[in-house]
């Protein structure tokens, strides 16, 4: 290559002058996020197409290209990169629509994932179905094997064991084979050797080895996470091939990348190993890009709150990063355990129904979900929402919703409300749908308290930050319950995870076991493992070399006192190699951190290492967010609008948020409309915007019991 | 009889309530929204409560397997809310704290109090779990009261552990705390807490005692901050509100059933001292929307060493009578107060002074919800599947480690199926029933890196689950080999009376121990092992017992037997013989179908041959 190409060929690289696309596949709506050359932002909606997403992608990247005044082609041809979230792997575990999965374990190991350590997510009823199976016992098969914790071979592998095996699950069509055996996390061998006799026996099976999906202990978490890797891992890699596919017929040249749970983004490639770190990644778009505005706000602790239609999804950030969880992480009644963003879910969206129960009244978890939809929606939707609730209060703007896409009816939610919930509590209309606003706002409140309480986090200290259609409808609301005294509504939260896609940096995650008292660890073998995942990563992430301002590892030691079954990750000590001080100060650390977090610590035992791991973070170029400009005006009203607040009508000021800029400060009792959300401000409440698009409401003193 | 009532009552401490109940009765009429409102705030203040002692307790029963329980009480004692936990164990909650009110009497207690009780003779289960409690005031009122019960590794006594089985009386078991406090006024006592550090073996102990206050005072803060944000007469109006709604619902489902007296008879197979057959009997009445239990006629020899107290028996009641109702309905006073709950002093669910209840907490304790099953599955059988277990103790390894030199107890608290019962439509499934759920249980990958064990198998047996229209989850086959020379220590029931069927359902298979597996000593337990010597490369096989089955085994659909014969929970044997479906083909080929004609043929016979016996 000739010198002055290679220049242009590093611009390119480095993606100057080019576009990129954020796309957010969702229950209802595929969210786009397109960032210009010149740092500038625009939002699109294109609806979810959900027996092949990737067509729904495609449509939503010709609007995209229309609002350029572009063809699809065109603006295909000069985008760096498309990000790329998906609830593909979602969809099969919610409609239990995987791969015909078998399961090949250690001899007496076969029903761990029956077992669950005990676990049943409902206490008082005992009718309580199980978990739909991924492997029913019929293809589950135990094979004579077994090491101990060390890796020692007790029991050698019986190949005709496995032989056997696998011809029976072939029998029975299996596509995709895990294989869990105890402690192959120290010793792969005897997994390994599986792989080979399958290339053998039944070369079209896929294979899932435990120790490279889940390399630590215990076995049912590894069995369950290996479970749902070979049962979503088919229909993923399918998926991918076939985006990658149309994607290139559509013109695109260049790279797509896939958001995981962990909080970054990788190559499908990459995905395709590990299929399992895609599942549950969606509501972990948002959680980036809330952290990103709270960034430009200078706002490091906070809660993060998303609103949508049938879920609420909550995830404490201290210090400007999201928690990260990898050990009982329950998805669609499976355990991953592998690191993810810790988001926390109820069932309280929008589509929540509110019924009343014996005279007591009960909102959600139940949900009219798109279709059909609140009553107000007028698509047959006959049983009261909390959407319906907010539109008879008059919060939403019944001729103007969904950026004018929509009307909603609000005279057909009267009725139902009388019915259905103010006379079986015999309370007026008003104070029935007041109560359903307010019950959903303390069940919300609630569960923001019991997330801050894992953490050992008071919240009062911290700032709200809502997003999602429905958001910021509630959130001031429940900032007063919780004696929060800021709220963040950032201008692009109704697709601000699509916009949190552009915002990620790609990650990778390497564990490997190595288990020892502290006291015996040899810190060459930990380095030489450190090195070992450190050069794995670079592999990776070399290919998206000229991408990255730069990569950082994060070597990370997971320990715990003996005797516990939960470890706890610590960043090692130091940048170098590990020696005996660093090592030292890591262990210090621990206790350390085991103090704040569980307000003691016992320096005389010798804690235990379980596993080390390596997250290595290519950190990519972010488009600059928008920003608005001043005024010293005061803001024009839009209107006004009747609304119900502590119990009386009042005319309330209504806002259009897009004629709002910084230096306005809007007064509660009010409402502001932007496109896609409403913000409702309560009496003693006041908003106004900074330049980045956050809107900054101060709640002040608790209120709206 | 009155006289035994009488008893009852007294324990129950409706007299104390009742005085009281005049000075707390709220001021204004609360509305319903209002009233969840403040639940949903109570039951998060459980559960922050709870989650306070899981991040600040020091020992894994506490920190990870969940046995823990928060509640929260009114000024007068009674159950206003309550968060995750063991159903058993939180139930059996309350009845310190009503003791320690009419002790200490309406001035006897101030703002900063954090009190301790543990005494099953006044009101406790069993002396391992530790009730820690603190009022809540608002001014000088006492409004509520903030509740934690952990389990503790030790107890003190005559044993380490807390399980002294053979112990000639209460004070063999361990130091009895009828109702102490551990701060007065705001202040620690601190000869209280090196009275109570002496007297317990664990180092633990007095650390995982201050997470459990730590635990009770966050509670007290957080009630403050409720009733501030709402005012006492709302919280107290709806702490009232969804007593009576608990009530109002419990006595809208008992209207459901029909009016009868339903009596039954179960069995405990023995006693630690080999006493045969503990017997309950138990009579349950329903008239109208009323509820009555009543356990006259139960065991009452005076030798025995199966005693469960009064509020361990209650606590088992109620969490069997809660399994039998709509989930939804709240578990506080108002659906306690609606069974009228009979059991005469002097019987083995409500001990003579000073009885030993180590082993009876469980064994004659769990056979209670049994009883209560057996009986009202006669009229509401698919309400009924008995949530208990069949455990007598766990099974104890002790020994010196080989690589540490020091000693370790291994309480194989493991990961195994056993004793979960098939309810009405849906099989057994799992480990152990819903109402153990929060228990999480250890792993091999983790203990074998800490005791010189090695877990080898803990699949399901098949055929061991109970056969029925819905089946009984099987128990496991599980085997532990032993690596160290060790002893064991262990309690065994569940052979001669396993896992009952409901309604035409059969029997789950019995529970069947074995010791020092891999030797030529190898032997079934009986009764006990009290210190069995292993030598490295013995074990155990324990044989857990499988759920019962509920309803006519030759009324499950034969697609599902086939199911089952291939996902070898059933064999091709008892699929014909208990289930009456014939297949042909082999497990071995996959190719199983069900022979349409031989099995009606075959459950033709069954039934007739059934009705004989009948």
């Amino acid at each position: 290559m000739r010198k002055a190409g290679a220049a242009a060929a590093r611009r390119v690289a480095a993606g100057e002058g080019m576009y990129r696309i954020g796309i957010d596949v969702g229950g209802t709506f595929t969210d786009l996020v397109l960032a210009r050359p010149n740092g500038s932002v625009i939002l699109e909606k294109s609806p979810t197409t959900p027996t092949d997403q990737s067509i729904g992608v495609v449509r939503g990247i010709e609007r995209l290209a229309a609002r350029e005044g572009l063809d699809a082609r065109a603006l295909l041809r000069t985008t760096q990169s498309i990000v790329h979230g998906t609830t593909t792997a979602d969809n099969a575990m919610i409609e239990m629509s995987g791969a015909v999965t078998g399961l090949i374990t250690t001899r007496g190991h076969r029903d761990e994932i029956e077992l669950r350590r005990g676990f049943k997510e409902n206490i008082w009823d005992p009718a309580l179905p199980p978990p739909p199976p991924i492997a029913q016992r019929r293809r589950r098969i135990g094979v004579t094997e077994r090491l101990d914790f060390r890796g020692n071979v007790v029991i050698p592998l019986d190949e005709d064991d496995v032989r056997r095996a696998l011809h029976r699950l072939a029998k029975q069509g299996v596509e995709s084979l895990a294989v869990v055996f105890m402690f192959s996390f120290i010793n792969p061998a005897h997994e390994r050797r599986v792989r080979e006799i399958a290339a053998e026996e039944a070369p079209e099976m896929a294979v899932s080895l435990s120790h490279e999906v889940m390399p630590s202990a215990p076995e049912f978490e590894r069995t369950s996470t290996t479970l749902v890797n070979a049962f979503v891992g088919p229909r993923i890699d399918r998926y991918l091939s076939r985006l990658v596919e149309r994607l290139r017929e559509a013109g695109f040249r260049r790279e797509l990348l896939v958001m995981q749970s962990n909080g970054g983004i990788m190559t499908p490639d990459y995905i395709r190993k590990r299929p399992v770190t895609v599942l549950a990644s969606g509501p972990t778009g948002g959680v980036i890009a809330a952290c990103a505005v709270a960034d430009k706000a200078k706002r490091r602790d906070f809660v993060c709150a998303d609103m949508g239609g049938t879920s609420y999804d909550i995830c404490l950030i201290r210090d400007g990063r999201p928690e990260i969880k990898s050990g009982w992480n329950w998805h669609h009644r499976y355990v991953i355990g592998l690191p993810m963003v810790d988001i926390h879910s109820i069932g309280a969206g929008g589509g929540s129904i509110a019924s009343v129960v014996a005279g007591a009244l009960h909102v959600g978890p139940r949900s009219a979900g798109a279709e059909p939809g609140p009553i107000c929606y007028g698509r047959g939707g006959s049983e009261v929402t909390v959407t319906d609730a907010n539109a008879f209060l008059g919060f939403l703007n019944p001729d103007d919703f969904c950026s004018g896409t929509m009307t909603l009816d609000v005279a057909a939610v009267r009725e139902a409300m009388r019915d259905q919930i103010a006379q079986p509590l015999k309370l007026g209309v008003a104070e029935a749908a007041y109560g359903i606003y307010r019950l959903v706002n303390a069940n919300m409140a609630n569960a923001i308290r019991r997330v801050a309480a894992e953490r050992g986090t008071d919240p009062r200290s911290l700032t709200l930050v809502a997003y999602g259609g429905n958001g910021p409808v509630h959130a001031t609301a429940q900032a007063a319950e919780l004696g929060i005294g800021e709220v963040l509504v950032p201008k692009t939260a109704p697709t601000f995870s699509a916009l949190g896609l552009q915002l990620s940096d790609h990650i990778v995650d390497e564990v490997r076991a190595y288990i020892a008292p502290s006291n015996e660890i040899e810190v060459a073998r930990a380095n030489r493992l450190f090195g070992e995942m450190t050069r794995a990563a670079e592999r990776v992430l070399k290919k998206r070399k000229g991408q990255h301002r730069e990569v950082r590892h994060q070597r990370i030691m997971h320990l715990c006192y003996p005797g516990q079954t939960f470890d706890m990750p610590v960043a090692v000590a130091g940048d170098g190699k590990l020696g005996k001080a660093e090592l030292a100060a890591t262990i210090e650390r621990f206790h350390q951190q085991h103090e704040e977090l569980h307000t003691y610590s016992s320096r005389e035992e010798i804690p235990v290492l379980r596993s080390l791991r390596v997250t290595s973070v290519g950190i990519t170029e972010k488009p600059a967010l928008p920003t608005i400009g001043r005024s010293s005006k005061h803001p024009t009203r839009k209107g006004k609008r009747r609304a119900y607040f502590d119990g009386k009508w009042l005319e309330t000021p209504v806002y259009d948020g897009s004629l709002l800029k910084v230096g306005h400060k809007v007064r509660g009792p009010a409402i502001v409309e932007e496109p896609f959300t409403t913000i409702v401000l309560h009496r003693g409440q006041s908003a106004s915007l900074d330049r980045h698009g956050n809107y900054r409401i101060a709640v002040g003193r608790p209120r709206g019991r | 009889m009155a006289v035994a009532k009488k008893r009852g009552a007294r324990s129950n401490g409706k007299g104390a309530g009742k005085r009281r109940a005049r000075t707390s009765r709220s001021k204004r009429r609360v509305d319903p929204v209002e009233a969840e409102i403040v639940r949903g705030a109570m039951e998060t203040v459980c559960y922050e409560m709870a989650t306070h002692v899981s991040l600040t307790a020091t020992t894994p029963i506490l920190n990870q397997s969940n046995e823990r329980n928060a509640t929260i009480l009114d000024g007068r004692g009674a159950l206003a809310a309550l968060s995750v936990g063991i159903p058993q164990f939180m139930l059996s909650s309350t009845l310190p704290v009503r003791f320690a009110l009419d002790f200490f009497g309406a001035d006897g207690l101030h703002d900063g109090d954090v009190l301790v009780g543990n005494d099953p003779y006044h009101g406790g289960g069993h002396l391992p779990d530790y009730n820690i409690f603190a009022p809540v005031f608002a001014g000088d009122e006492l409004v509520l009261i903030a509740s934690i019960q952990c389990h503790h590794a030790d107890t003190g006594g005559g044993m380490p552990g807390g399980y002294n089985v053979d112990a000639a009386d209460i004070w063999a078991e361990g130091v009895r705390f009828p109702a102490l406090k551990i701060f007065d006024r705001g202040v620690e006592r601190e000869d209280v807490t090196y009275f109570m550090r002496v007297n317990n073996r664990t180092p633990t102990f007095v650390g995982d005692l201050r997470s459990q206050v730590g635990a009770a005072q966050l509670g007290v803060e957080r009630l403050k901050e409720v009733i501030e944000r709402h005012g006492v007469d709302t919280v107290r109006g709806a702490a009232e509100y969804m007593i009576d709604y608990a009530a109002r619902r419990f006595r809208e489902e008992v209207a459901t059933w029909p009016d009868g007296t339903y009596e039954s008879d179960v069995y405990v197979d023995h006693d630690p001292k080999g006493n045969e057959d503990i017997h309950i009997h138990c009579a349950v009445t329903v008239d109208g929307d009323r509820l009555k239990v009543d356990f006259t006629g139960s065991d009452d020899r005076d030798n025995l060493q199966a005693y469960s107290t009064f509020g361990n028996t209650r606590g088992y009641v109620v969490a069997q009578i809660a399994s039998m109702m709509d989930p939804s309905i709240p578990k506080n006073e108002g659906f306690f107060d609606s069974i009228d709950l009979v059991v005469p002093e002097g019987c083995c669910l409500n001990p003579p002074p000073n009885k030993s209840v180590a082993a009876g907490t469980h064994h004659p304790g769990t056979e209670v919800g049994e009883a209560i099953a057996i009986a009202l599955a006669q009229v509401i059988p698919q309400r009924c599947c008995p949530q208990i277990y069949k455990m007598g103790m766990p099974t104890v390894i002790f020994g010196t480690h080989p690589d540490t030199g020091e000693m370790f107890i291994d309480h194989s608290v493991d990961t195994f199926g056993a004793y979960c019962g098939a309810v009405y439509g849906q099989d057994g499934w799992g480990a152990m029933n819903v109402s153990f759920g929060n228990l999480i249980r250890a792993t091999g990958e983790i203990n074998e890196s800490i005791f010189p064990v090695r877990h080898m198998s803990r699949d399901y047996a098949t055929d061991s689950g109970g056969p029925g229209k819905w089946r009984g989850c099987p128990g496991t086959q599980y085997e532990k080999q032993i690596l160290a020379p060790s002893q064991i220590y262990t309690f065994v029931v569940g052979r001669k009376y396993p896992m009952p069927g409901i309604a035409g359902g059969m029997d789950g298979a019995p529970n069947k121990l074995s010791l020092r597996t891999g030797s030529v000593e190898e032997h079934e337990i009986e009764t006990t092992a009290f210190y069995v010597d292993h030598q490295p490369g013995e074990g155990y096989a324990y044989r857990y017992g499988g759920g019962g089955g509920w309803g006519d085994p030759t009324e499950r659909d034969p697609q599902a037997v086939l199911d089952d014969v291939l996902d070898e929970y059933v064999s091709i044997e008892a699929a014909e013989r208990d289930y009456g479906v014939v297949l042909t083909g082999t497990l071995e080929e996959l190719d199983l179908a069900v022979d349409v004609e031989a099995t009606a043929q075959r459950r033709a016979t069954i039934r007739s041959e059934r009705g004989r016996d009948a």
